[in-house]
């Protein structure tokens, strides 16, 4: 597509729009550069404006607060990667193997049963706050890591992902299988799994950043300090904190820059997914 | 043999949805209904008794100001749904140009989608610190004397919120939208242009119109999950200040966890559910009407 013809067909035009995409680029990851250069300075330096990008003296005294001491970030990331780990791993699972059945087996109400699954994500988590922490406490799960894990191993978006890649696979495929005695789970197993390799990927990576992000249901779920996950741990040491605002960003670091790292690894994984899952679903 | 063979292989389809039926059974439905149930009761955490009270917590939210103001407030925050659509739609035509750095631009526009939960809410707090903060700063720089308190003031802090979501939303509406612009043909843009049609023509007569689908979607998706959200809001000012970024999502929880009068936290959750319903319904009605495919 060539829009602006002139602007963009001269090398010069092309710059030209590519430097202003680039400086409207770096506004949006501004909040992330703040963030990284005011965990580096000295209090006094924070609200300095014209804004010292790169500090002057800098310093690792925060980051060194945030990881050491009695509230140490290494518990909270021991604790966020152990539910994220297995919620992903256990959702990634359990979603190709819905999908599968919901995407190449035929059988009697399956379009009636998918509609019902898919339906459920119309219903907000609010509703399902009061009675969870309720059935929690009762199973005696409330306030222990099972109440983020068990709920986090069923995703109807992960389910729903799949099925629309499982549908993509040519069927002859199956049948030919079939035709040499393969059942359902061997062609699962030995076929289809290792063709949605990049599928899986996509989920489990989108997933992982769910978990890892999810600071709605852990601040419902959670009250003791020691099973905190990295976002209550970085709301625990800012109510703590309030005036230490270098402290705060090198603690908002320690959240972020996982996540940083996933999407750097995982871009393209994950943009691939959420196209294939919005545009053709 | 072969036809027993095949019928016990189609039974095999509930062994494969099985344990993710059962996951939504526990965790969605069975829940669901439990809470529908509580609408009608007075129950509160840690008092035993509890009463039938029929549809009073209906009656109750239908007078309760903060209710309609939360409302309001679900409302504003709304808005940054279409905002972030049209910003993002901007965006992925640009980017859809012939242009360099193309990836790189695609990941840094992208990035506050996939790596922001609450972390960021809190760099944002400090970014909006209306005395001291940057973006004051940087506005009385340019010779803006007073700006805006932001999060701090009744009056701004809903639309502070909405900066928010923007920005985070922007990237995922542009990925979407640079999907679809693959779809748009080329030789119909060719030959718009070989008639003389403008590049404003190209855009508003023939690529928003094929892309409408997606802007539909992206409308429906956005309007729901956010709608949904709480926590960048909890993180923040937890409705603050004077309930001026009470949400609904909120209300319920302040309700539930806050005051643990969780028979009329599940009343307002009821009310968020319609609401999201009514969204829904619009666009099954919806589709037929306005998307031109």
């Amino acid at each position: 597509m060539e829009l602006k013809r002139r602007l963009t067909t001269g090398a010069a035009g092309r710059l030209l729009v590519t430097v202003i995409m680039l400086a409207l680029a770096i506004v949006m990851i501004i909040p992330f550069l703040w963030m990284i250069s005011t965990s580096l300075k000295t209090p006094a330096e924070v609200f300095k404006y014209p804004i010292e990008w790169i500090p002057s003296h800098p310093t690792w005294a925060h980051h060194h607060k945030v990881w050491t001491g009695p509230k140490s970030f290494g518990t909270y990331y021991l604790n966020s990667l152990k539910i994220s780990i297995i919620g992903m791993v256990g959702a990634t699972f359990l979603s190709a193997f819905a999908a599968y059945g919901f995407a190449r087996i035929e059988f009697k109400g399956r379009n009636a049963l998918f509609m019902i699954y898919l339906s459920m994500m119309m219903v907000p988590p609010q509703v399902l706050f009061v009675p969870k922490f309720i059935m929690f406490e009762w199973a005696g799960i409330y306030n222990t890591h099972l109440a983020l894990i068990l709920p986090g191993l069923f995703t109807i978006f992960g389910v729903f992902m799949l099925r629309q890649f499982f549908l993509s696979i040519p069927h002859e495929i199956s049948e030919s299988a079939f035709l040499d005695g393969a059942g359902h789970f061997r062609i699962f197993f030995r076929l289809v799994l290792p063709l949605a390799k990049p599928a899986l990927a996509t989920l489990a990576i989108i997933d992982f950043s769910w978990q890892w992000n999810d600071y709605e249901n852990a601040l419902v779920f959670l009250i003791d300090e020691k099973l905190y996950t990295v976002p209550l741990g970085l709301q625990n040491f800012i109510l703590e904190n309030t005036v230490d605002y270098n402290g705060m960003m090198a603690a908002a670091s320690a959240g972020i820059l996982p996540m940083i790292a996933v999407f750097v690894i995982g871009q393209r994984f994950i943009i691939q997914g959420l196209t294939n899952s919005a545009v053709k679903g | 043999m072969y036809n027993n063979w095949m019928r016990r292989q189609r039974l095999l389809g509930y062994v494969f949805i099985g344990p993710s039926m059962l996951g939504v059974l526990v965790f969605f439905l069975i829940p669901a209904v439990y809470s529908f149930g509580l609408m009608f009761t007075n129950y509160k955490f840690m008092n035993p008794s509890i009463e039938f009270v029929g549809v009073d917590n209906i009656v109750r939210m239908l007078h309760d100001d903060l209710f309609y103001l939360s409302l309001r407030n679900t409302v504003v925050f709304l808005l940054a749904v279409p905002v972030s659509i049209a910003l993002g739609f901007v965006v992925a035509v640009i980017l859809n140009q012939k242009i360099y750095l193309k990836k790189l631009l695609r990941g840094l526009y992208f990035m506050p989608y996939i790596t922001s939960g609450v972390a960021v809410a809190f760099v944002w707090m400090l970014l909006f610190q209306p005395k001291q903060g940057p973006i004051n700063g940087f506005l009385r720089s340019v010779g803006i004397e007073h700006p805006p308190g932001w999060l701090s003031t009744t009056t701004s802090s809903m639309y502070a919120i909405d900066i928010i979501w923007v920005w985070f939303l922007l990237g995922y509406n542009m990925i979407i939208y640079l999907a679809a612009l693959q779809e748009v043909s080329g030789e119909l843009l060719e030959a718009a242009k070989i008639d003389g049609a403008r590049p404003t023509q190209i855009l508003r007569k023939i690529i928003w119109p094929l892309v409408s689908p997606t802007t539909f979607l992206l409308l429906i998706t956005g309007l729901i999950m956010t709608i949904k959200t709480f926590g960048i809001i909890q993180a923040t000012t937890q409705g603050g200040p004077g309930n001026s970024t009470t949400i609904l999502s909120l209300y319920v929880y302040q309700n539930a966890f806050r005051y643990y009068d969780m028979g009329y936290a599940a009343t307002i959750s009821w009310a968020l559910f319609a609401i999201i319903l009514l969204i829904t319904l619009l666009q099954w009605l919806g589709q037929k009407r306005w998307v031109h495919y």
